[in-house]
């Protein structure tokens, strides 16, 4: 069977930001066959529809570049796949974009999120001025201290948000919270806001994940 | 923490995003879900807060539920959203907060709507209503609610009697609600324009068929506790009579679902085949309450089911009724119906199949049912009291529907009983230890049996619990003694490795008997209980039965003058004022008829003349023709 790989790049805003990638999965999965696209399934004992997410978000983070891959048994033009999907998925979930996969989810080193919080700004960078920023991170392995200090690759700290680039990808991932929990026992000032958005995914080539 | 006050819409978000990822599974408390309706509250007239007593796994699995939603949601002006009970966890924040109870669709204050609505579908749900509209900054009893908007109404097969919960509510909706909900949300339409106030509000509403408004009626006692009468105030009727459906083809059902983010318990498409029962087993409230009998055409059927698949995206879809082998071209149904599923790769399930027409082909036709394990409800063990109960099954007749089940590779049977049925002796006890030997041997009958996984029979036993509205209506229920005396004598029999035996906590029954047959009275303990800190008392974890007891001392009430007292003929009923259509007459006949251990046919057979068709018209009544 002909079949399209094709690449859906899509925002999870909002109340979708409470979806677990699990029930994504199972969110998107039902999208798709609401979609009525012809969409190519599993074959086997229990055919599904087969989707494949590049980077799982973090329940709580939202998202505006988070991509999905999936394959077309049709030629169908990306407007129309695009129409179809957003007029079936959830109101927050929205895809913008429809594009031919040109890197694979392995080529993927950083990702860059945008933070609006109400920390106290010269605390926060005071703080993340220090020498060593260490932090716990629980692996499937169990709890390892990292220093998250040269894993920043970008930083600013501005009134309205802080932007930071930070390791990503399926092997090594650090999510952008160690560093805010990091904060909130260095200091013990606490956080009642975080909205945390994923902006940009970066590939190793320093090129934007397409 | 936010000091802002909780007003709900976008800055309400704001104020739950503060802490909701610290909540278990979140996405139950913010919708946003597909299907979910959401309006323009400038151009709304009437907006009506559908509440569910119980968590949203259960509420959102509940179909009632879904067809309200979508009838009331077809209305432009009117705008219908969804409230479940919080767990604790997230009830506690919300009180830490102050923020009030909120819809999911809108986030905003329930209190601000212009009805509450509670679905009651079973009796210990009726603390978390309390909790649910105390924790929306209500108060709870009707009476000190005194302005026109929100009214506090309700409707669910409990309600055939519910005075336990009389106090707390305004108005109630009796029977099936498809037509009379949008009659009063009209009703208020009006009343609001008119600057109506409460009392001319419940007034009016009590004039529309099916509607109980409780504040219209008063009970007196006799001397020994039970009702003296029931009298109807002003212009309320003397007996508030069912509503039905007469066209269940024309009815509204829902097109789409709400589909969740999470997992609930039944994550599928449901499309109902039929209403009411056929089988008029005595102890089984449902089959006298939604009567008459009335199937859907095979054609409604498939065109409902065809939408909703489609607009839902579930792979699955369940036939939902009493009892589905019931319907009348059930093959030919089932036909139409795996023709379109196994072209869209959708799996059928069908939940209420009975023994006794549990068919090869039938069975050959739900592909997907899993071969673990499957469920059959005798509900007693010799033919003597399976004919006092009028559960019209043999032994061959379960015997033979395991047998295909074997035959199918399944090796698992879980049977269900009742323990403390009218008439039951110890005979009968041994009767279950018999019939579950029986299906064991018919395993090893089975030249073709599995070899290397061992059969293995569940014997689940429940406490038997009198509803009004069946011919045990006037039953006692038995004391918790004699129910472990006979769950004894049933382990002592049933010796057998391949044999499990396990039953439910008579604590949980024995409330349960109590707030199904209780008098207004009752709801004093309701509201102690409560005030106590019960709430999700269906919940084995929340329910803390020591409070209950607690509750009745304090109020005088005894739980056994409600559960374990027999009942006379001639006793003013509790619920005497309304009228589910199905005689009183009849009932009683039926009683005296389980007494004599003789069996009544089903409807489909003969009509036994219950009343419900002189009532609604001879042609409504599908059961015959």
């Amino acid at each position: 069977m002909p079949s399209v790989n094709t690449r859906a790049f899509f925002s999870k805003m909002d109340r979708a930001k409470y979806i677990s990638h699990l029930d994504l999965n199972h969110c998107i999965q039902r999208a798709m066959k609401r979609s009525r696209l012809p969409i190519w399934q599993t074959e086997g004992f229990n055919p599904h529809t087969y989707v494949a997410f590049m980077l799982p978000l973090s329940l709580g983070q939202e998202g505006v570049c988070e991509a999905m891959d999936f394959r077309l048994t049709e030629e169908i033009s990306p407007d129309e796949v695009m129409k179809r999907l957003n007029d079936s998925l959830p109101p927050d979930i929205r895809v913008l974009r429809i594009a031919e996969p040109k890197y694979k989810n392995t080529d993927i080193t950083t990702a860059e999120y945008r933070v609006e919080s109400d920390v106290d700004i010269d605390k926060f960078r005071s703080f993340t001025d220090s020498e060593q920023i260490l932090t716990e991170k629980k692996t499937k392995k169990g709890v390892s201290t990292v220093d998250l200090k040269p894993l920043i690759s970008m930083l600013t700290i501005e009134e309205d948000a802080i932007t930071l680039r930070l390791p990503a990808g399926n092997d090594f991932n650090i999510n952008p919270s160690l560093l805010f929990e990091a904060y909130k026992s260095a200091t013990g000032e606490a956080i009642s806001r975080l909205r945390i958005v994923r902006t940009h995914i970066f590939c190793a080539d320093g090129n934007e994940f397409i | 923490m936010s000091n802002k006050e909780y007003v709900g819409g976008t800055e309400g978000m704001k104020i739950l995003d503060e802490f909701l990822l610290n909540i278990q599974k979140p996405s139950r408390y913010i919708g946003g879900e597909v299907g979910a309706v959401v309006k323009d509250k400038s151009k709304v007239d009437i907006r009506f807060a559908f509440c569910f007593p119980d968590t949203y796994e259960i509420g959102m699995s509940h179909l009632g539920m879904k067809i309200l939603y979508g009838l009331k949601n077809a209305v432009p002006n009117y705008w219908c959203e969804r409230v479940f009970m919080p767990l604790p966890d997230m009830e506690e924040e919300m009180r830490r907060r102050n923020i009030p109870l909120y819809a999911l669709e809108s986030l905003d204050p329930i209190k601000d709507f212009d009805f509450i609505g509670f679905t009651i579908q079973y009796e210990l749900c009726y603390t978390s209503i309390l909790e649910m509209l105390d924790l929306a900054g209500l108060p709870v009893l009707a009476s000190e609610r005194k302005e026109l908007t929100p009214i506090v109404c309700g409707g669910g097969p409990c309600v055939c009697n519910a005075e336990p919960i009389a106090d707390f509510f305004d108005l109630f909706f009796i029977g099936e609600g498809e037509e009379m909900n949008l009659e009063v949300m009209r009703l208020m339409e009006q009343c609001k324009k008119e600057n109506c106030t409460k009392d001319e509000f419940l007034r009016r509403a009590a004039k529309i068929e099916g509607v109980y408004v409780p504040s219209l009626y008063d009970v007196d006692y006799n001397e020994d506790g039970t009702v003296k009468s029931i009298t109807a105030k002003e212009t309320a009727p003397k007996q508030v009579t069912k509503r039905i459906v007469r066209d269940i083809d024309k009815m509204y059902a829902p097109e789409s679902f709400v589909v969740p983010f999470c997992n609930i318990v039944h994550d599928r498409a449901v499309v109902e085949v039929l209403r009411g029962c056929i089988r008029g087993c005595r102890f089984c409230q449902a089959g006298f309450i939604y009567r008459p009998f009335r199937e859907k055409e095979k054609s409604t059927i498939l065109h409902q089911t065809k939408c909703l698949c489609e607009n839902t995206g579930y792979d699955e879809v369940s036939l939902s009724s009493l009892s589905t082998s019931d319907f009348r071209d059930i093959e030919g149904l089932l036909t139409d119906l795996t023709e379109y599923t196994s072209k869209n790769d959708i799996n059928l399930s069908l939940p209420s199949l009975r023994v006794d027409r549990f068919s090869d082909e039938v069975l050959k036709k739900i592909t997907d049912v899993r071969k673990s394990g499957l469920t059959f409800a005798p509900e007693a063990g010799t033919q003597r009291l399976r004919d006092v109960i009028n559960k019209n099954v043999t032994e061959q007749n379960v015997l033979d529907s395991v047998k295909i089940a074997f035959e199918g590779g399944y090796t698992n049977i879980k049977l269900y009983f009742m323990l403390g049925l009218p008439t039951e002796t110890l005979e009968d006890i041994e009767g279950i230890y018999d019939l579950a030997k029986a299906v064991i041997e018919q395993f090893y009958a089975n030249p073709n049996r599995k070899k290397g996984r061992p059969v293995s029979v569940s014997i689940s036993l429940s406490t038997f619990i009198p509803k009004p509205f069946t011919p045990f209506e006037f039953e006692p229920q038995l004391d918790e003694e004699s129910i472990k005396q006979r769950q004894k004598h049933l382990i002592s029999v049933a010796n057998d490795k391949k044999i499990s035996i396990s039953w439910s906590k008579y604590d949980t029954s024995l409330l349960e008997a109590v707030l199904a047959r209780g008098d207004r009275r009752v709801g004093k303990a309701v509201y102690a209980a409560w005030k106590k800190g019960c709430k999700l008392d269906g919940w084995d974890e929340h329910f803390d039965f020591s409070k209950w007891q607690e509750a009745f001392r304090e109020c005088g009430l005894d739980m056994a003058f409600y559960a374990n007292r027999q009942r006379s003929y001639d006793e003013v009923a509790p619920w005497s004022h309304i009228n589910m259509l199905v005689s009183r007459d009849f009932l009683i006949e039926e009683n005296k008829l389980a007494h004599k251990e003789v069996t009544t046919p089903n409807c489909r057979e003969k009509c036994s003349n219950c009343g419900v068709s002189k009532c609604v018209g001879g042609d409504i009544c599908r059961a015959i023709r």
